[in-house]
């Protein structure tokens, strides 16, 4: 195909991207050094570092980068380890496979606020959990700043885990027959099997899922709302925390949202960008 | 057969037992809101839950949805099935005709009528609106990203100059930015347009032949519009990305054969590639789909009032709202039934769908 028939098929995709993308983001940058409240958009007023100085010495700032960044370690990680044994599971199944399957993509395929909604109604008053904790404990259960972290956690793992799943299994499937038979002919253990065969066959899934968890993760926004709304703001994530200073009925400072906007951006590329330029030489390397 | 497999094999039976303790963690959310969803509010509210032998209504169904307090739902239910029925027959047929196409229309076709028609049989609450604005916006970012989306995806599946690569790693940039980076620029930048609209006049120009029920001043924000061209923006770089990985796999020679009969490159694509493409537009259909139903962030911030099902949801039954539990019930099962029925006509499709975003990502 030549440059000429390339740029016509391409440019509209290019165009929606340039306007709607590049330019909004050149705009946020522009916009984390201005004076602008919610309330009062017509006057921005030009103030330097001001927002990021007052970002980077706000503690609810960094309350909501650790919690990002345990989020990330926590439920990355989880969520593959339980989508790879899930995904080993549905492997060995012959009959059924099909039902099991859609009723384990269920949950990431429902829309993720309506999802958390359901998945908190257990934990509230009248909920399964709530009833089943207090007829083993005596206490009635509620959800309180010092448990949502790790009910946010835990829902999280249940929304994503079949994404791990499903890709895995995909992979699975194209593991050739030979290797298996070859390692189980020289004795190869379960354990032995999936270190030497399933593994290495899977690795660059692993990278994959991890690479799209990993960013899937960071920016999560709905559910981590839905849990924490206006009431446990400690237990916000960086997304959460964002939107809430740049819309925050009457006080919204878009501002420093746009300050903390560009944070956020530069904290996902400098672990994207060794990835984005191996991406690159591969593209590169495809085409000569 | 899988028998030759080695590894710790369990038997069939603890096998099934460990996938069904598995399903009971995936579903049970699910079953526990269906259920809530048709018992009485006494049942809900009593102190140890009513799991069973419980009397079922439709009250729930009927709050949240139509403005009438003595309805008979099986009419109701009776006109859902038989649209839903209608619906998936077409598409189902769709599925297997060598040109889907028109079959997908007339199941669209069939549930926008029954859209339109609904509200004109029973009187609908506002909440309906709201579910006419998630169908718009689901179409209409549907048909908009796969037009744009296939063209560039073909394209930078056969080009093979720098800047094909330089646009698919910037797009894949693009896809890991988080959605804060995009919607408080979006609603700066549609805020400044809709004040330009209204100082030079434009904003309140009639055009009687693009008369929008309700709209009778010319803006962006908080329209359907604004949503649309967001999530179309934001999932360009996934489209493009999945788009161009089914391409790749489509031999050359198909459209050149058809080149050296004289057909132009345009045609080529439309009468040869598009045609064998449509496992692959489904697959990617499905989770654009998927993305604008879904969609929360974007809605809720730059649609103050014209909202869809799921922000629509989260406020009108979260938190101090005045909402019944087992309102909020119904309202989950109504947005979560259409997605179940995706999930089982096009379970092959998904699987795939996320599969070939990966094996080849």
């Amino acid at each position: 195909m030549n440059r000429r028939t390339f740029w016509w098929f391409t440019i509209p995709s290019v165009i929606v991207m340039l306007a709607l993308m590049v330019f909004p983001l050149i705009t946020t940058v522009w916009l984390g050094f201005q004076k602008l409240l919610l309330r009062d958009l017509n006057n921005p007023e030009w103030v330097g570092w001001d927002n990021y100085r007052d970002v980077l010495s706000d503690p609810e700032f960094w309350a909501a980068v650790q919690f990002t960044l345990v989020f990330v370690v926590v439920t990355v990680p989880a969520s593959m380890v339980f989508g790879l044994a899930v995904a080993l599971l549905l492997d060995r199944i012959g009959r059924g496979r099909a039902i099991y399957m859609a009723a384990l993509l269920l949950p990431f395929i429902v829309t993720p606020v309506v999802g958390t909604l359901i998945y908190e109604d257990l934990f509230e008053r009248g909920g399964l959990v709530s009833w089943l904790w207090e007829v083993f404990t005596d206490d009635a259960f509620a959800v309180s700043a010092s448990n949502v972290k790790v009910l946010i956690v835990v829902q999280y793992i249940w929304y994503v885990m079949p994404f791990a799943m499903i890709t895995f299994f995909a992979g699975l499937q194209t593991l050739p027959e030979e290797r298996v038979e070859a390692a189980a002919l020289d004795g190869a253990g379960f354990w032995r099997n999936l270190w030497h065969v399933t593994l290495p066959h899977l690795r660059l899934l692993v990278v994959f899922v991890g690479l799209i968890s990993v960013m899937d993760a960071y920016r999560v926004y709905d559910s981590v709302f839905v849990w924490t709304g206006n009431r446990f703001t400690e237990a916000h994530t960086l997304a959460v925390y964002n939107v809430r200073i740049a819309t925050a009925f009457d006080i919204g400072r878009l501002g420093k949202g746009n300050a903390i906007a560009v944070i956020t951006v530069i904290g996902i590329f400098v672990v994207l960008i060794p990835f984005l330029w191996r991406s690159y030489r591969d593209q590169i390397a495809e085409r000569t | 057969m899988q028998l030759s497999r080695p590894s710790v094999r369990p038997s069939r039976i603890a096998l099934h037992a460990i996938m069904i303790l598995l399903v009971v963690w995936s579903v049970t959310p699910f079953v526990w809101t269906a259920q809530t969803s048709i018992k009485f509010t006494r049942d809900v509210a009593s102190k140890t839950p009513v799991l069973w032998g419980y009397e079922t209504t439709a009250n729930a169904y009927r709050n949240f949805w139509l403005d009438s307090d003595d309805l008979n739902m099986w009419g109701v239910l009776a006109f859902i099935l038989v649209v839903a029925a209608a619906a998936t027959a077409l598409g189902l047929i769709g599925r297997r005709a060598r040109h889907g196409w028109p079959w997908f229309l007339g199941a669209t076709a069939v549930i926008c009528v029954a859209l339109w028609r609904f509200p004109r049989i029973w009187e609908a609450n506002d909440e309906y609106d709201f579910l006419v604005n998630s169908v718009v916006v689901t179409i209409l970012t549907m048909v908009i990203s796969l037009s744009i989306g296939l063209l560039a995806g073909y394209g930078l599946a056969r080009y093979t100059g720098i800047s094909g690569a330089v646009i698919l790693i910037v797009a894949l940039g693009f896809r890991a930015l988080p959605r804060t980076a995009f919607v408080l620029p979006y609603f700066f930048g549609a805020k400044e347009i809709d004040d330009w609209l209204t100082s030079t006049g434009v904003g309140s120009w009639n055009f009687p032949l693009i008369d929008f029920p309700g709209v009778d001043t010319l803006q962006i924000l908080d329209t359907r519009l604004a949503i649309v061209l967001a999530l179309v923006a934001v999932n360009q770089p996934f489209t493009i990305w999945m788009l161009r990985s089914f391409f790749i796999e489509v031999p050359k020679e198909m459209e050149e054969a058809a080149m050296m009969d004289g057909a132009t490159r345009l045609q080529a694509f439309r009468k040869v590639i598009i045609p064998i493409m449509w496992p692959a537009i489904i697959a990617t259909g499905l989770f654009t789909m998927l993305l604008a139903y879904n969609e929360y962030l974007f809605v809720r911030v730059l649609a103050p009032t014209e909202w869809t099902l799921p922000v629509a949801i989260v406020s009108l039954t979260g938190g101090e709202s005045s909402r019944t539990i087992t309102e909020a019930a119904a309202a989950s099962v109504s947005i979560t039934l259409p997605i179940v029925i995706v999930i089982i006509l096009f379970q092959k499709h998904l699987v795939r769908g996320l599969g070939a975003g990966a094996v080849k990502g």
